[in-house]
């Protein structure tokens, strides 16, 4: 894995992320208002500072998982990826590439929510922001790595979309964002173990909520980060030079 | 420079097949240096898979591939150039950044070399009016322009080019046979695909393919007398090969 084969495919998505004026006003925007419609339609202020810091680490995931799955898609069905593949860069090179280049715009992203959200909404906030930088940052390298796998099972854009209920759906109803995960029955509690979001909502909770530290919630950390290795690997794997008959 | 080698491409009782159909039939053929070689055949006779091989995108399931005396690995990528049959281009970036981009990924590291060759490419595939123009506003002919200029960045000594004229206009297509010329001249080996007559005139020396198969190897008036009539065309001379079994 080579640094500037890494830093060469960040900047190029970069650059074709900026040069979308659409795609950068809906990056900025669609989070916006999904945040606006919880901090409206949730009267209760409680309920809001319990909800709206899991919706934190519900869209990294959300949209990681989307923007770099489509973008990889892309890059499949374009013959791009196929370009890339018969070039001296290693498949590392472009996962990095992916994870640098999403998680700029996942980490801006998590800014404009984390401050619309602490002083347009009045959520509370204990914790760092830069702690919740680096837990979300745990959380969108498996959401972009994620993606990346999950873009080799899909044909076009139609079928991708069609991992969001299959995938990201679950996670949102069973890691208690909107209910404690303690109130589901015994059989969904033990499900949403293996799921990481739950462990996104957790940890994010514990920093902005009860302002503890990155390492008070390092179990939460430990298991996001080890699920994210594994959709590192996932991905990498999933990218091949040559493909066998 | 790179090693001069006696043949550019070897390629010893080759076989692929997709599934249960087989695409490339214990193929063996040489490829000598500095020659326009090419791979002549109707469309599934297994031209995009015999370079997708000799690329080492595709593994084979028997026989093996050298390019220039080695392995088609990464390790030699940076020596080989690479146009798929798809434009495999970065719609939302300009020329220039898109032929950027591969010439980074192909490791010009210099920046004010690299800003040259990028330069020099683009005046070369005749777009220097268009350099700054998003490659989604090209045309299909421009397209293909772009992405031989993304194949050539790194001037390397062995090319492959799958159907580069396909959609080009007679004179575009004239132009481009005139730059292979100059390369050919220049020590370079291109291998290019094509399945029209008109291109494979241009050739030093030709396969014509069939069913994976290769039924007739020579030059093109070698190819041509074989038929036993002197105004034989080549489409004579493919006709004259099938028949002859």
């Amino acid at each position: 894995m080579m640094l500037s084969s890494t830093l060469t495919i960040a900047g190029r998505i970069i650059n074709q992320v900026v040069r979308d004026r659409r795609t950068i006003a809906l990056l900025v925007l669609v989070p916006l208002v999904i945040i606006s419609v919880i901090g409206v339609s949730v009267p209760d202020k409680r309920v809001l500072d319990y909800t709206a810091p899991a919706m934190l680490a519900t869209l990294i995931l959300f949209f990681g998982f989307l923007l770099t799955g489509i973008s990889f898609l892309r890059e499949r069905s374009q013959g791009t990826l196929e370009r890339l593949m018969a070039s001296p860069i290693s498949r590392f090179d472009i996962v990095g590439g992916y994870l640098l280049g999403f998680l700029t715009f996942a980490l801006l992203q998590t800014m404009i929510i984390f401050f619309y959200a602490v002083y347009v909404l009045d959520v509370s906030s204990h914790g760092d922001l830069w702690q919740v930088l680096v837990f979300q940052v745990v959380i969108g390298i498996g959401a972009v790595c994620l993606g990346t796998f999950f873009s080799v099972f899909a044909r076009n854009e139609f079928q991708m979309m069609q991992f969001i209920p299959l995938i990201l759906l679950p996670q949102m109803f069973l890691c208690g964002i909107l209910w404690p995960v303690s109130q589901m029955p015994d059989y969904l509690q033990w499900i949403s173990k293996f799921l990481p979001l739950t462990y996104g909502v957790d940890g994010i909770r514990a920093l902005m909520l009860e302002g503890k530290g990155l390492v008070d919630i390092g179990q939460d950390v430990g298991i996001l980060a080890a699920y994210a290795v594994g959709f590192v690997v996932l991905a990498a794997a999933s990218i091949r030079r040559n493909a066998s008959s | 420079m790179w090693p001069v080698q006696e043949t550019a491409v070897a390629v010893d009782g080759l076989s692929f097949r997709y599934g249960r159909l087989p695409v490339i039939d214990g193929l063996s053929l040489h490829i000598p240096p500095g020659v326009s070689f090419g791979l002549l055949g109707p469309n599934g006779s297994g031209k995009t898979t015999l370079i997708r091989l000799m690329v080492g995108l595709l593994r084979p399931a028997l026989g093996t591939v050298r390019c220039l005396g080695r392995p088609p690995t990464r390790a030699i990528a940076r020596q080989i150039g690479y146009m798929p049959q798809l434009p495999a281009l970065y719609s939302e970036l300009t020329v220039e950044q898109n032929i950027d981009f591969f010439a980074r990924i192909y490791g010009l590291r210099d920046g004010r070399r690299r800003a040259a060759r990028v330069a020099e490419v683009v005046r070369l595939v005749d777009l220097w009016p268009k350099r700054r123009e998003a490659v989604l506003r090209l045309s299909g002919g421009m397209k293909q322009r772009v992405s031989l200029g993304c194949a050539i960045v790194h001037n390397p000594p062995l090319i492959f080019l799958d159907e580069p004229t396909v959609g080009l206009d007679p004179e575009l297509r004239a132009s481009f046979w005139e730059y292979f010329r100059g390369l050919t001249r220049s020590g370079s080996t291109l291998i290019i695909s094509s399945h029209t007559m008109d291109d494979a005139a241009h050739c030093d020396r030709l396969v014509f393919l069939r069913l994976g198969k290769i039924i007739a190897l020579g030059s093109p008036g070698e190819l041509r007398a074989a038929t036993g009539r002197p105004d034989a065309s080549l489409e004579d001379a493919f006709l004259y090969f099938i028949r002859r079994g």
